[in-house]
């Protein structure tokens, strides 16, 4: 991404300037700032390869249709993969499954890891619902197996079952698998498989463009008092404090 | 209060799940009728496979998407599936979709092959059941669909059967073979992109199939798709392992593309964000590598290999476990990278994985490996690794229920137990290195029995005075029992290892081994019909007689069945490596008594009535120099002038033209003979030569 490299050039034509802390008002770095050219059209596919990844699919069809940047992936697929996500979202596992299957058979055949996870959000939702007696037979017929297959599973699942033992599971070790954040968990994991099986990048390139940003601030906090950005969200920038 | 029992119920089967048998079907749990119809329905049975041959259409793809959503993803219920005969219900739905297909039928078509394809991944049955069915054919004509998901799910199920080993070869030196393939490689589904490189990654071995595959653009093709989508990435990374694997020919086309270009681009794949992508661009580069180490000179990345394969073992699942073993095949065998791979910490960072208590068998064994091939080598690998708290984990793992964990364990032990200065010091005959060993010796796996024989051998050899521990824990009990087996490499390594053990080792160890192999086990060890046990055979007499008088009588006990064994070994036509070990046995008898001189001077003129000239004399000829060196030991014994004899033996020896023929030899192209020679020619001075 050129972004970056700009990013790296600005960072070591000021390493190789400062021998102690130098200060760069926000006029010169507005004036740096100003000096650097970004194509629109690369921005335009970073804001794309964001909605897309994130599947965002109406914001993405109205972004084609405005900017004119072709997604890199066909939209439907997009629908398709939300649907998923959804499912597992709404503790729908068994019709998250089949959706999965019938997009790609390769997913879940080929990711142990993955269907068990699946097939424990599937066990969870059925201890929320006070099934039981099914709980234990999926758990018996379903699990266990994979159980066997697998040390680290078996102990994820022997976690999941102790969710039984407790008549109150709001407040027991294991509750924090009721939380919805588990479903999300599950969800944004059955996300990025998909996506991989599309030949595609699991996570939006914006987030490791952020991640440089804030790593490359950090190293130029040792060289340099700089306008910094501080809020991510703004990105306002921040009067040199000396 | 149900609540409570329920609960009750629950906590005293709480450990239930393992081994399996849950206590629910107790008479005290009233099951409801809601619940097993409602879990009955994903089970397997004969009434869903019979709905798989239903005529309502509607009927039928129901229960085929029943079956597919039941077995994607779930080894167990593939097999029971496969045990009550689905594979071919489905895969008549489907000829019967292609045969009958008129109208829309396209559903039919993409769910029978999708459940095929499942069944035919990762498990060996599903394989053998999809092809026993007669699908094959039918999966192909899939592919010429003028639907884009039929030829998708056409294509991934026979993906799925070319991944394994069962599939048919595919002859690609067939010309229609090629052009098919060739298709494939070029047809704008990625999917079939994909097929097309795993029918290469399963039938390209040959290096005429290479030769084939690169003139038929498929080369230049695969070299495109490393360009491509991930799937094609990685579908090309694939075939272009296969295709270059110990082939100078292909492999320097590929380096040399378009002025290293397309090596640049797989370099470059080493650094991309999917793992599986990186682990294929390293094993591709690995075998580049194989083929000729400059090409990863000149890019700059022998030693980034390593770190790229390290990093990767930080992957969950198979990228993980195939990480090691991408790192064993890399540095197997060559001392230069091994020491890259010490420098660059990988014994600690393998060590640091031996940690983790959770440790998959595949990925165990894979890490053990490695470590044994860092260390097969050089001695400082061995410090590093024997100085570790995880070298402990070694140990244990030779309890590891999985026999190749066990195995690797073995292989481990034996590559750190090559380092002299810790055999010298003892440091492996301890008992809790050495017990558990012996136990592998009577392992049911042949494997790993071996592994732990091959271990034996290097730890045995220490040096004398911890050989005694050996013996009492009854470690040459076993070995003489494996030396009887059936196997020949058992008997071969169980030699080796009792060679080792012998060699120089005091006398009550000689003699505790030749007592309990007895003298006319050991001379029809001799006369075994695999040569290299011969070979380990006569090692072990040469230690066994080396050192003392009393040994060498070894050989006279039995009326001198060993000795006699060894004439008849000698005589016949064997192979040069035997040859050698023979003669030193000679040797050693030579450098024994009068008694046992004379014994030997009657063995080597044994027969001369019918004019043959002696065996030593041809073997003096040979152009093995270790042959010559040891024949000439022979004779320098034979005629030392300290003893009594010597004189007539020499003249004897003279007679049979022995003394003429090293007179040929002063200047013999060896030093070792040479110099030797020369010691003969000054003794027989002595007798006034």
């Amino acid at each position: 991404m050129s972004l970056f490299w700009i990013g790296i050039r600005q960072l070591a034509e000021s390493e190789s300037m400062a021998m102690s802390k130098k200060v760069i008002t926000r006029d010169e770095w507005e004036k740096k700032l100003n000096d650097v050219k970004i194509r629109k059209e690369d921005m335009n596919k970073l804001v794309m390869n964001f909605l897309v990844t994130e599947g965002y699919v109406e914001a993405a069809e109205k972004f084609r249709i405005e900017s004119g940047t072709e997604p890199d992936i066909d939209l439907t697929t997009i629908t398709e993969r939300m649907a998923v996500k959804k499912a597992v979202q709404c503790g729908n596992v068994v019709d998250a499954i089949e959706k999965v299957n019938d997009l790609n058979p390769e997913i879940l055949d080929t990711n142990p890891l993955l269907f068990f996870h699946l097939q424990q959000q599937r066990l969870i939702e059925l201890i929320r619902n006070g099934k039981v007696e099914e709980a234990l037979e999926f758990a018996q017929d379903e699990l266990a197996p994979r159980g066997e297959e697998n040390q680290s599973f078996l102990e994820e699942l022997e976690r999941t079952v102790a969710l039984l033992a407790f008549e109150d599971v709001s407040n027991c070790p294991v509750g924090e698998l009721l939380d919805m954040s588990q479903r999300h968990k599950t969800a944004s994991e059955v996300n990025a498989a998909i996506l991989t099986s599309q030949s595609h990048e699991k996570d939006p390139k914006l987030t490791s463009l952020l991640k440089m940003l804030i790593w490359a601030q950090n190293q130029l906090d040792k060289k340099a008092a700089y306008p910094r950005i501080n809020d991510l969200s703004s990105a306002k920038l921040e009067d040199p404090s000396v | 209060m149900a609540k409570s029992l329920v609960k009750t119920e629950r906590k005293q089967g709480f450990h239930f799940l393992f081994p399996l048998e849950i206590p629910l079907a107790s008479a005290t749990m009233p099951t409801s009728a809601s619940v097993s119809a409602a879990t009955s329905a994903s089970r397997p049975s004969t009434d869903l496979v019979a709905r798989l041959g239903s005529s309502d259409r509607e009927v039928q793809l129901k229960a085929l998407r029943d079956v597919k959503n039941q077995i994607i993803g779930n080894r167990t219920k593939k097999l029971t599936y496969i045990k009550l005969g689905a594979v071919p219900a489905v895969a008549s739905v489907l000829s019967d979709a292609i045969d009958g297909s008129v109208c829309g039928s396209s559903d039919l078509l993409v769910q029978s092959a999708a459940t095929l394809g499942s069944f035919a991944c990762g498990v060996d049955a599903g394989v053998r059941a999809v092809l026993d069915a007669g699908a094959l054919p039918y999966l192909v004509r899939l592919l010429s669909s003028s639907d884009e998901k039929v030829i998708d799910s056409g294509a991934r199920s026979l993906k799925m059967v070319y991944q394994s080993k069962l599939a048919p070869k595919y002859d690609v030196l067939q010309k229609s073979n090629m052009e098919f393939l060739c298709s494939l490689l070029n047809s704008e589904n990625e999917n079939a992109n994909g097929l097309g490189a795993s029918i290469i990654t399963n039938s390209c071995k040959t290096s005429a199939e290479q030769k084939a595959l690169c003139d038929n653009g498929v080369l230049t093709k695969l070299i495109d798709f490393l360009d491509g989508s991930m799937i094609q990435r990685e579908a090309s990374l694939e075939s272009l392992a296969s295709i270059m694997n110990e082939n100078g020919e292909v492999t320097s086309l590929f380096v040399e593309y378009e002025r290293g270009q397309a090596l640049g681009l797989l370099v470059k794949l080493t650094n991309e964000r999917s793992a599986r992508t990186r682990l294929l661009a390293c094993e591709c580069l690995i075998i580049i590598s194989n083929v000729s180490s400059r090409y990863l000179k000149w890019k700059g990345i022998e030693t980034k290999l390593i770190s790229y394969l390290l990093e990767l073992l930080e992957e969950p699942g198979h990228i993980g476990d195939e990480a090691s073993f991408a790192l064993s095949n890399y540095i197997e065998d060559k001392e230069d990278l091994q020491k890259l791979a010490c420098d660059a910490n990988a014994i600690d960072v393998l060590c640091t994985h031996l940690q983790n208590q959770l440790l998959q068998p595949k990925r165990f064994e894979g890490i053990l490996l490695a470590l044994a091939n860092i260390c097969s080598r050089l001695e400082i690998c061995r410090a590093k690794l024997l100085h570790m708290q995880e070298f402990n984990s070694i140990n244990d793992a030779l309890h590891h229920d999985c026999a190749d964990v066990r195995a690797a364990a073995c292989i481990c032990l034996r590559s750190v137990s090559r380092s002299v200065q810790n055999l010298s010091a003892g440091f492996f005959m301890n008992e809790k290195i050495v017990m558990p060993v012996l136990q592998l010796l009577h392992d049911p796996s042949l494997t790993v029995q071996l592994a732990a024989l091959r271990a034996i051998g290097n730890i045995v050899v220490d040096f004398r005075t911890h050989k005694s521990r050996f013996m009492k824990w009854g470690g040459v009990k076993q070995l003489i029992q494996l030396s009887m087996s059936m196997n020949s490499a058992i008997r071969l390594n169980s030699l080796w290892a009792l060679k080792n053990l012998t060699f120089e080792a005091d006398n009550q160890c000689k003699e505790r081994v030749f007592r309990e192999l007895t003298a006319s086990s050991l001379a029809s060890l001799i006369c075994d019909p695999e040569p290299c046990v011969q070979e380990q055979a006569l090692a072990l007499v040469r230690n066994l007689i080396d050192g003392s008088l009393d040994s060498i009588e070894y050989v006279f006990v039995e009326g001198s069945i060993i000795l006699n064994a060894i004439g008849r070994h000698l005589e016949r036509a064997s192979t040069a490596e035997c040859k050698v070990q023979g003669m030193y046995v000679l040797s050693n008898i030579a450098s024994g008594s009068e008694i046992h001189k004379d014994s030997l001077m009657e063995l080597l003129f044994q027969d001369r009535e019918n004019g043959d000239p002696l065996y030593i004399l041809n073997f003096l000829q040979s152009n093995d120099s270790h042959l010559r060196t040891a024949s000439v030991w022979v004779i320098v014994n034979l005629t030392n002038p300290s003893c009594l004899g010597a004189s007539g033996r020499t003249v004897k020896l003279r007679n049979a033209g022995v003394i003429s023929q090293l007179k040929n030899m002063v200047n013999d192209p060896c030093l070792d003979v040479k110099l030797r020679v020369r010691t003969v020619l000054g003794q027989c001075m002595t007798f006034g030569e």
